[in-house]
């Protein structure tokens, strides 16, 4: 049996008196797609940005491809991690952000150069190619010399997805990536999410209100609220034969809301 | 009250000398300005509460006070606290103290106008802090900054004859003693309006230029 790649432990995290995660326990396998769902302000992203180390754990641990994130070794005993060991581990993960955060400085291509030359060292010549390669992959051959401001929503997310592949993680947090743009243009970041999903191994975890793609596109569907799992499983058992009462009332007004799930 | 031109001419040589005084003081508050602002900037937002704190305190205070009284405590009371500076020096601190707490503010503002997502983005792709600051903040935060500190640099710029109560013989001090040997204002006080008046004006369609180019960053 395998590994998990992500393995967390207890996890807590407060803001102030605050608790948006309480004692949270759940393994990812490699090349798993998970979605996080719930209502706003269950955690779920919160659990993204920990993971990219956006934030503090409060409490807990947490394992990424069988190493500790926020400890480490020293002197033979487990102290806290420094900015050394955090920058170290980052490697492993790449995330999109709902409101893209391309720097608006550089043009789309160095948007997805330049961690690659910074951080890997990579030549110009082959950072500039396996840029391209990926801006065809989503779809935006034609756009590497636009700056982001000329970008549609859309496009800006794309370009997004495609920075967070360059470095190559083994791990892709995808953090409410639709719930900036407008209705019509979704549906092209999801296609490209989808194929992304169905032609590669990296393991995904997935934030997001869209239930019907989350159906389609994850393993296994992870329901939260106040900061706890009520209920897993694979989508078409949740969404369709939910256990509990809270995930019924959520998927009820989900529905009421007119969405597909 | 007529202008005579051959006076006019007579006292342009030591007019200019001034001037050039007028410039490099300028010149010099402004790089003390500017190293000493960003010093105020990144204490203030330092992660050691008493620092920061103390360092509010010393902006708010020199912000709070005249620039001349501040000269005067420079230039005549510290030499009773036995620290005696040339006029220039003395200036120089002064002034470049003084503006040093604007550009502080500009600084600070340049820095906290990169949203906070764009540092997210830097971390998220494995960017250290040198290289955030260097290929991420820095190139956005710096072009904002450039009219409002060149704004200052004007500001300041007209600002000097305060130098002349503390002796340094910049444009307004020669002004002052060619008129006071000669009885004649006229000449000298209009040629020292029109002087200011020249770098002013090239300065503002300079500023505007800047502003244009730099003013605003689309995302």
């Amino acid at each position: 049996m395998d590994q998990p790649i992500i393995r967390i432990q207890n996890l807590r995290k407060s803001f102030g008196t605050l608790t948006v995660i309480d004692g949270l326990n759940f393994d990812v396998m490699k090349g798993e797609k998970l979605a996080l769902i719930g209502p706003s302000g269950s955690g779920k992203t919160t659990i993204l940005r920990i993971l990219m180390t956006l934030e503090d754990i409060s409490g807990g641990r947490i394992e990424v491809c069988g190493e500790p994130l926020y400890h480490m070794q020293r002197n033979g005993a487990e102290v806290p991690a420094d900015e050394a060991h955090l920058h170290r581990m980052r490697r492993h993960i790449g995330m999109v952000f709902q409101h893209f955060n391309l720097f608006p400085h550089k043009s789309v291509l160095q948007n997805i150069t330049l961690a690659p030359m910074l951080t890997k060292g990579e030549a110009r010549a082959a950072a500039d190619r396996r840029a391209r390669d990926l801006l065809d992959m989503v779809g935006l051959a034609d756009k590497a010399d636009y700056m982001p401001s000329q970008l549609s929503g859309g496009q800006k997310q794309r370009v997004a997805i495609a920075r967070a592949l360059a470095l190559q993680p083994q791990i892709m947090l995808f953090d409410e990536v639709t719930s900036a743009l407008d209705p019509e243009l979704v549906e092209e970041v999801l296609e490209v999410m989808k194929r992304l999903a169905a032609e590669t191994d990296m393991t995904m975890l997935l934030v997001t209100h869209e239930m019907g793609f989350a159906r389609d596109f994850a393993d296994r569907v992870l329901f939260f609220d106040k900061g706890r799992i009520v209920e897993q499983g694979p989508p078409a058992q949740l969404f369709t034969a939910p256990q509990e009462d809270r995930t019924k009332s959520f998927l009820r007004k989900i529905i009421a809301a007119g969405q597909r799930v | 009250m007529e202008w005579d031109w051959d006076f006019a001419w007579s006292i342009m040589p030591t007019l200019l000398a001034g001037f050039r005084i007028t410039l490099i003081a300028t010149a010099l508050g402004a790089v003390v300005a500017a190293v000493l602002g960003l010093v105020f900037a990144i204490l203030r937002r330092s992660a050691n509460r008493a620092v920061a704190r103390t360092t509010g305190f010393v902006v708010e205070f020199i912000r709070g006070t005249p620039l001349l009284v501040q000269l005067y405590f420079i230039f005549y009371v510290l030499p009773d606290l036995g620290l005696r500076l040339p006029a220039l020096t003395a200036g120089v601190i002064g002034m470049g103290l003084h503006y040093a707490t604007y550009a502080a503010e500009v600084y600070r503002g340049g820095i906290e106008g990169v949203p906070r997502g764009q540092w997210e983005a830097a971390k998220a792709t494995n960017l250290t802090t040198r290289q955030t600051w260097l290929h991420v903040v820095l190139p956005q935060a710096v072009p904002p900054m450039i009219p409002a500190m060149a704004n200052y640099l004007l500001a300041m710029f007209k600002e000097t004859p305060l130098l002349s109560a503390i002796t340094v013989l910049e444009l307004m001090n020669q002004a002052k003693s060619v008129a006071n040997s000669s009885y004649r204002y006229v000449e000298p006080m209009t040629l020292v309006g029109v002087m200011f008046l020249v770098v002013s004006l090239i300065s503002v369609v300079a500023l505007r230029w800047l502003e244009r180019r730099y003013g605003r960053i689309s995302r």
